[in-house]
């Protein structure tokens, strides 16, 4: 236990550093009133860093049905690239993992399966057999994972692929189900995370329990996983007979340190204030820890939504969320400091009147973070907004 | 097979989970709700539940039991059922594409049950949250279809009250 938080406190080395936002840039160039862009995704993988290049993805109704998009930018561009289109019919919850030198893996859910391409130049392929949901990525190099929610009889069940790159394409070498036996209720919404050591670990929203759990389970191969866990540490139950617990939702993971896994959801234990968010550690002996709550005493008492948790090698942890404690929804973010969660900052770009909500973030090689979310003004045009921050 | 199973098995084909409305009662989803309350004319009685949910539970069993409540809605309102952890998509009356559970996060959804009175159009009449007894559902039946919202608030409605 000693062993464990002294690893916490180290990780935690650079947390005191605040941050050093850039200007904001519009990510999305086609705009209306009704036109919806969207940056939901399971485990909420929207932005990666490959080599210089940003890259965004999501999905908006610009030409009458949902179809998915990439946009990218190099660092020292003033704009972003104008977009290209992921697929070719409906498309949805894109997701996207740098490759390096520029290079990307897209996937998405499209006509009832998913799909994946390498970009630039990569042409699509289609990765379940049957009908499949929810698609995540996570890459470690040239390894890319894949997990979804692959029907299963009456249920979906999460699945992780192992894929290879050849050339500018993908190859499915191996696809998985996390456990052997057919579900006995809904699993939906993976998260993926290839943690330093290349193993594999995948939580998602489980319902065996009558009630959406956040489960996990770890691969040191990504092809045989242990038997799932709860990632939450109450164990909700039936009150006076009735229901069967409080919910839990959203599940997302990301590496940290040189071995940790970290760990976010949204969850509604304390059932008066909305979903909460709580997080949880594997510090590298692939075992999730007791459960710390994110968010401080200014957000108690109301819901959060569309939680993120982004680590990076060095040991930087950061959680982002929305809310509206200050009366329209804003950006959030809260560092870990060893051990608890700082105070919530609000990112300045992403606070203010108007609605700024569903942020992504990641880390790049050099430490910044790169963040974007939603921003729906008074006339209710909703732009894709991106910026970066270093720390001071 | 339950008519709320059967429209969403039927329309939806997508990542799945049922939550808990009340038995008996022809609740279904959120796009064939809106499309039936648009040919009927008849208001929209959303209930916004959510999978596990202990005060839904003790909602359906103590006050969507009564069987005059359950003519009483069936009759009049097109209802609709939301799980509000659900991935499953809705379109709002603005064209926009969402998930249930986003709907939530729209409606600010602070807990569950929460019940949500809407216009043949789609548009919000009231919101409210947590359990609600027979007789509470008769008075926002009275407040809904007898057009009180458009002059009074459910307050001020349900303070002058005889």
């Amino acid at each position: 236990m000693k062993a464990l938080a002294l690893l916490l406190m180290v990780l935690a080395w650079p947390a005191q550093a605040a941050w050093e936002w850039s200007a904001p840039l519009t990510v999305n160039l086609v705009q209306g009133a009704a036109i919806f862009p969207h940056l939901e995704s399971a485990n909420r993988r929207g932005v990666a860093v490959s080599g210089d290049t940003v890259g965004v993805v999501w999905e908006d109704n610009r030409s009458g049905s949902p179809q998915c998009y990439l946009a990218t930018k190099v660092a020292a561009a003033a704009s972003f690239q104008p977009e290209i289109r992921l697929g070719e019919s409906d498309c949805y919850e894109p997701v996207l993992v740098a490759l390096g030198e520029g290079r990307f893996v897209a996937a998405w859910e499209s006509a009832g399966k998913v799909h994946a391409r390498v970009l630039p130049g990569g042409a699509p392929i289609t990765l379940s057999d049957g009908d499949a949901a929810q698609i995540t990525l996570a890459a470690q190099g040239n390894t890319v994972y894949a997990a979804w929610a692959a029907q299963a009889g009456r249920f979906h069940r999460i699945v992780v692929a192992r894929l290879a790159l050849q050339a500018d394409g993908l190859d499915v070498k191996t696809v998985q189900p996390v456990e052997a036996a057919m579900p006995t209720d809904e699993q939906g919404w993976p998260a993926l995370a290839v943690a330093g050591d290349g193993s594999v670990t995948v939580a998602w929203e489980d319902r065996r329990y009558r009630h959406s759990v956040p489960m996990v389970s770890h691969s040191r191969d990504g092809r045989s996983f242990a038997s799932p866990a709860r990632l939450t540490d109450h164990k909700s139950g039936r009150v006076d007979g009735l229901g069967a617990g409080t919910g839990a939702m959203r599940p997302t993971l990301s590496a940290w340190g040189p071995r940790g896994i970290a760990a976010v959801w949204l969850d509604k234990r304390d059932f008066l204030s909305g979903y909460d968010v709580y997080a949880a550690f594997d510090a590298g002996n692939r075992r999730f820890g007791k459960n710390v709550r994110v968010q401080d005493s200014f957000g108690d008492n109301m819901a959060q939504w569309h939680a993120q948790i982004v680590g990076a090698a060095d040991g930087s942890l950061v959680a982002l969320w929305d809310d509206a404690r200050d009366g329209t929804p804003d950006v959030w973010l809260s560092e870990w400091t060893g051990d608890a969660f700082g105070d919530d900052v609000a990112v300045p770009a992403a606070a203010g009147p108007g609605q700024q909500s569903d942020p992504l973030a990641v880390f790049d090689a050099a430490g910044s973070l790169h963040a974007v979310w939603l921003d729906r003004d008074e006339a209710t045009v909703t732009r894709i907004r991106y910026a970066h921050a270093r720390r001071k | 097979m339950k008519p709320y199973l059967l429209a969403t098995a039927l329309l939806f084909g997508a990542v799945t989970a049922w939550a808990d409305p009340p038995a008996g009662y022809p609740f279904v989803d959120y796009n064939a709700g809106l499309k039936a309350a648009r040919a009927s004319g008849k208001p929209i009685f959303l209930y916004f539940g959510r999978y596990g949910c202990a005060w839904c539970d003790h909602t359906n069993k103590q006050t969507f039991s009564d069987a005059a409540l359950k003519k009483l809605y069936s009759s009049h309102y097109e209802l609709v059922y939301v799980d509000s952890e659900s991935g499953r998509r809705v379109t709002l009356p603005s064209g926009e594409r969402i998930t249930e559970a986003e709907l939530g996060v729209r409606l600010n959804a602070f807990a569950t049950p929460l019940f949500v009175y809407l216009t043949p159009a789609g548009e919000k009449i009231v919101q409210i949250p947590g359990f609600k007894t027979v007789q509470d559902f008769r008075d926002f039946d009275r407040y809904v279809r007898g057009g009180h919202y458009k002059q009074q608030t459910l307050l001020e409605f349900l303070g002058g009250k005889s």
